[in-house]
């Protein structure tokens, strides 16, 4: 190989990388506001679909799980606190799964809702499913361990599927419930959720 | 002479689902033949996904296949096939929101694919657009035929259902659905249509 070809063979792949990039680069920009835009209203809608006796749910603030900001909220009807919902994030096999929990005023969680992740189609994906999902209704934080055997008390592990289990219940859950225990014991008197303690 | 271009695009097609099959004769993308067959939806949704990004590849390499210089052919390979799935992941989720929620997980994993860098390599670095258009659809069909029955074949023997929707009521063989189910899936599956091909090829052979 002489200087010449490699000077050509460079060229070429400058060139080709540099269109490659700047065709990524238009569609980037073009997309990404919209994908923005449908991230938004897909959380609010699953958080309608997660709360659907409420009047209205009212952003309390951010918290911070795996350097991602999570938001939370209190949940209202007739202007009393029914509840709070909170995001957080479990880190899976191959993404951060994005997670939504509602839960009573004493922490017990409702119900919890997958907003998205990119786990392994056919395997991680099952823990969209409603067996895996409804195991976590009226379960608090100390039930927030996952088994491999029938359980009542804790999670029980969909096969072929620990590590996303894993990733839901002993990371995003526990995690986002233990935040609001937190929050709620620190400034609980003004969100009405004093009687935990 | 139209004729005559149209059945040789037919035979390209043709060769893809049968005689060069990706799975069964190929034996290249094995790893998603196996993780993504559990149920018949995923099947086939992941061959639909990659019947579109092996077409338009082999569309574009074949269209740039003058500019790019020999000794640096796979780099640039790697990235038409990553673009195009960047560009199809975000144009879906931005465009096709319904779609994408039951496609999106799928797109993504198709970058590490071999079948596609090999069907750019053989084939379309060598022919031009046309052939290699059809190239591109008898390969996608041909690796969608295979996802679909295997996964076909592993729904119903692992869980008793199919695309979702229970079928049987007996116990079903979870071995099925787990990835050792999946290589005994393939390899019978892949015994069976060499099988077929061997008597097919013996009598085309016994006949002349």
């Amino acid at each position: 190989m002489t200087a010449k070809d490699i000077i050509k063979i460079t060229i070429n792949l400058v060139a080709i990388y540099i269109i490659g990039g700047l065709i990524l680069a238009s569609v980037y920009a073009k997309t990404s506001p919209i994908i923005f835009r449908n991230a938004i209203i897909e959380k609010e809608e699953a958080l309608k679909k997660l709360v659907p006796d409420a009047d209205s749910t009212e952003k309390l603030g951010d918290w911070l799980i795996h350097g991602k900001k999570a938001e939370y909220f209190a949940v209202k009807k007739e202007n009393e606190i029914i509840g709070y919902v909170i995001q957080s994030y479990g880190k899976g096999y191959s993404s951060y799964i994005n997670v939504l929990i509602a839960v009573d005023n004493d922490l017990k969680v409702k119900k919890i809702d997958i907003l998205s992740h990119a786990e392994t189609p056919g395997l991680g994906d099952e823990i969209e499913t409603d067996y895996f999902k409804n195991q976590f209704i009226g379960k608090g934080i100390e039930n927030m361990k996952l088994v491999k055997t029938e359980t009542a008390d804790y999670i029980q592990a969909i096969t072929g599927v620990t590590i996303s289990c894993r990733a839901v219940t002993n990371d995003a859950v526990k995690n986002g419930l233990a935040f609001l225990s937190d929050t709620m014991k620190e400034g609980g008197k003004e969100h009405g959720a004093a009687k935990h303690e | 002479m139209a004729q005559q271009s149209t059945s040789s695009y037919w035979e390209l097609i043709k060769n893809g689902i049968i005689a060069e099959n990706t799975i069964f004769r190929l034996a290249l993308s094995l790893c998603p033949a196996i993780a993504v067959t559990g149920g018949l939806r995923n099947g086939v949704l992941m061959g639909i996904a990659v019947l579109f990004v092996q077409v338009m590849v082999n569309v574009t390499i074949s269209m740039i296949k003058g500019f790019i210089h020999p000794k640096i052919r796979l780099p640039i390979f790697m990235l038409v096939i990553s673009g195009w799935v960047t560009i199809t992941d975000m144009s879906m989720a931005a465009f096709a929101r319904e779609a994408y929620r039951q496609m999106g997980l799928y797109i993504q994993l198709i970058v590490a694919f071999a079948s596609i860098l090999a069907r750019a390599e053989m084939f379309a670095s060598k022919n031009k657009v046309t052939p290699s258009m059809f190239d591109g659809i008898g390969m996608g069909l041909g690796f969608l035929f295979a996802l679909t029955t295997i996964s076909f074949f592993r729904e119903l023997l692992g869980k008793g259902s199919l695309w979702g929707f229970p079928i049987v009521d007996t116990k079903p063989l979870l071995i099925m659905i787990l990835p050792a189910g999946g290589f005994f899936a393939v390899g019978i599956l892949m015994a069976f249509f060499n099988w077929i091909d061997s008597r097919y090829l013996k009598k085309k052979t016994a006949s002349h």
